[in-house]
């Protein structure tokens, strides 16, 4: 689809919820691997995570997101008329997340109620889908919840969260611009090969085994591909935020924050230098938050700026890219939004 | 295209070696303490933004020395 505007959609708030424990990619990891570890987060940028107890799921976190910001909005329930989740962590493998989560929060039979399959890329996507809704007039007010449980104690990058979005139908808001992009000849540099149809889980994803480098691999664990996803974000995001303030006629001056994925400092500052922005406009939670896969737009949102966006009127380009391979840019303005702070839970 | 000098200096900093290393044209890649995959991406990230030049990590694994990864700017 590429390229496309949105009318009468209206970002009435967000709220986002990270999990209390705190682990840190340098004191929680075998003595022997300290030096290794330095070099690491001095690269990826990434010093301390959140990680979810195992009972914890994502759905947990957004839910108690999405019910700061109703409180927040005084939104009535039976007002609801869509309640979109974007996760790659449901709950189950089937029914869909979405439909448990409104019957959790008590909204009426009549909100559609749905799951996307998308990860670091969603938000964008998410905030287009729902906005497509309620720009049809079908829908007047409606919940986006993204966010993954993604977190382990050995792997540096992911760290878990949960958010909520409230967008409504207003026929005086102003127009919200995308440019949505997906390439699935790079299905392979991120993914999860075993558990689906393809590839059940069989015996023989038990047994771990070694890398070339004696480090254990466990057949059922994520797979990727770093220099894949390096090239991919580096190359394809600087031109599609480009094209996008070119379509939507905005210059790169006139935009107060450029909120990327959070991926890690090395493709993080790549694509801020590639375009050419200031670092205080850039705002980033890689440092105390990881990369919180779709959620990171939201965290990075209410993390830094939600003072900020609560008061007056902002424009905002928001950019994520990742698995599948996707990518989306959005820009829109932000006036007068609900932006509670970062919820602990 | 900068001299295989400059390149190693831009090198050095891409590989962020945690001790001081010696490194010539003719060093052997594989033989560095810290050849791994956050070199690999620290190079791909040097071509890209010091050089303008766009290179993957199958063309970093064709090379032997840092010589022949000084010849990709070519």
């Amino acid at each position: 689809m590429g390229l496309s505007t949105l009318h009468n959609v209206r970002f009435a708030g967000m709220a986002s919820c990270v999990p209390k424990r705190v682990i840190s990619n340098l004191e929680d990891c075998p003595p022997s691997q300290r030096s290794e570890r330095e070099r690491l987060v001095r690269n990826i940028g990434i010093q301390t995570r959140r990680i979810c107890p195992e009972w914890q799921c994502f759905s947990d976190l957004a839910l108690v997101a999405v019910e700061k910001l109703l409180a927040d909005l005084q939104w009535q329930r039976e007002e609801i008329g869509a309640l979109i989740v974007v996760t790659q962590s449901p709950d189950y493998l089937i029914p869909a997340t979405a439909i448990i989560l409104q019957d959790r929060l008590g909204l009426p039979h009549s909100a559609i109620a749905f799951d996307v399959n998308l990860g670091c890329s969603g938000y964008p996507f998410g905030l287009h889908l729902l906005g497509s809704m309620i720009a049809a007039g079908g829908v007047k007010k409606g919940l986006l919840l993204v966010g993954d449980k993604s977190a382990t104690v050995k792997d540096p990058l992911f760290s878990d969260a949960g958010t909520a979005t409230a967008l409504e139908f207003d026929a005086s808001a102003p127009p919200m611009h995308f440019d949505l992009n997906s390439d699935g000849s790079g299905y392979k540099a991120i993914m999860l090969p075993a558990g689906g149809h393809r590839q059940p889980y069989g015996i023989e994803h038990a047994i771990p085994t070694r890398d070339e480098h004696g480090n254990k691999v466990h057949p059922g664990d994520l797979v990727l591909d770093g220099p894949a996803v390096l090239s991919f974000s580096t190359q394809r995001v600087p031109p599609a935020v480009e094209r996008l303030l070119d379509y939507a006629q905005v210059g790169k001056d006139q935009i107060d924050y450029f909120v990327f994925h959070q991926a890690n400092r090395m493709i993080n500052e790549t694509i801020r230098k590639k375009l050419g922005l200031p670092p205080e406009k850039v705002p980033t939670t890689l440092p105390d938050l990881g990369n919180t896969s779709g959620a990171s737009l939201p965290v990075t949102m209410t993390a830094r700026l939600h003072e900020t966006l609560a008061a007056g009127k902002h424009k905002m380009l928001l950019s994520g890219f990742g698995i599948g391979l996707s990518w989306g840019t959005a820009v829109l303005d932000i006036e007068g939004a609900k932006f509670p702070a970062m919820i602990e839970s | 295209m900068p001299t295989i000098e400059q390149f190693i200096e831009q090198f050095l900093i891409a590989v962020d070696f945690q001790e001081p290393v010696e490194v010539t044209p003719d060093t052997e890649l594989r033989s560095l303490p810290e050849w791994d995959s956050l070199a690999a991406l620290g190079v791909i990230v040097m071509f890209d933004v010091e050089y303008g030049k766009t290179i993957v990590g199958d063309d970093i694994k064709n090379c032997v020395t840092v010589a022949d990864l000084h010849k990709l700017l070519g």
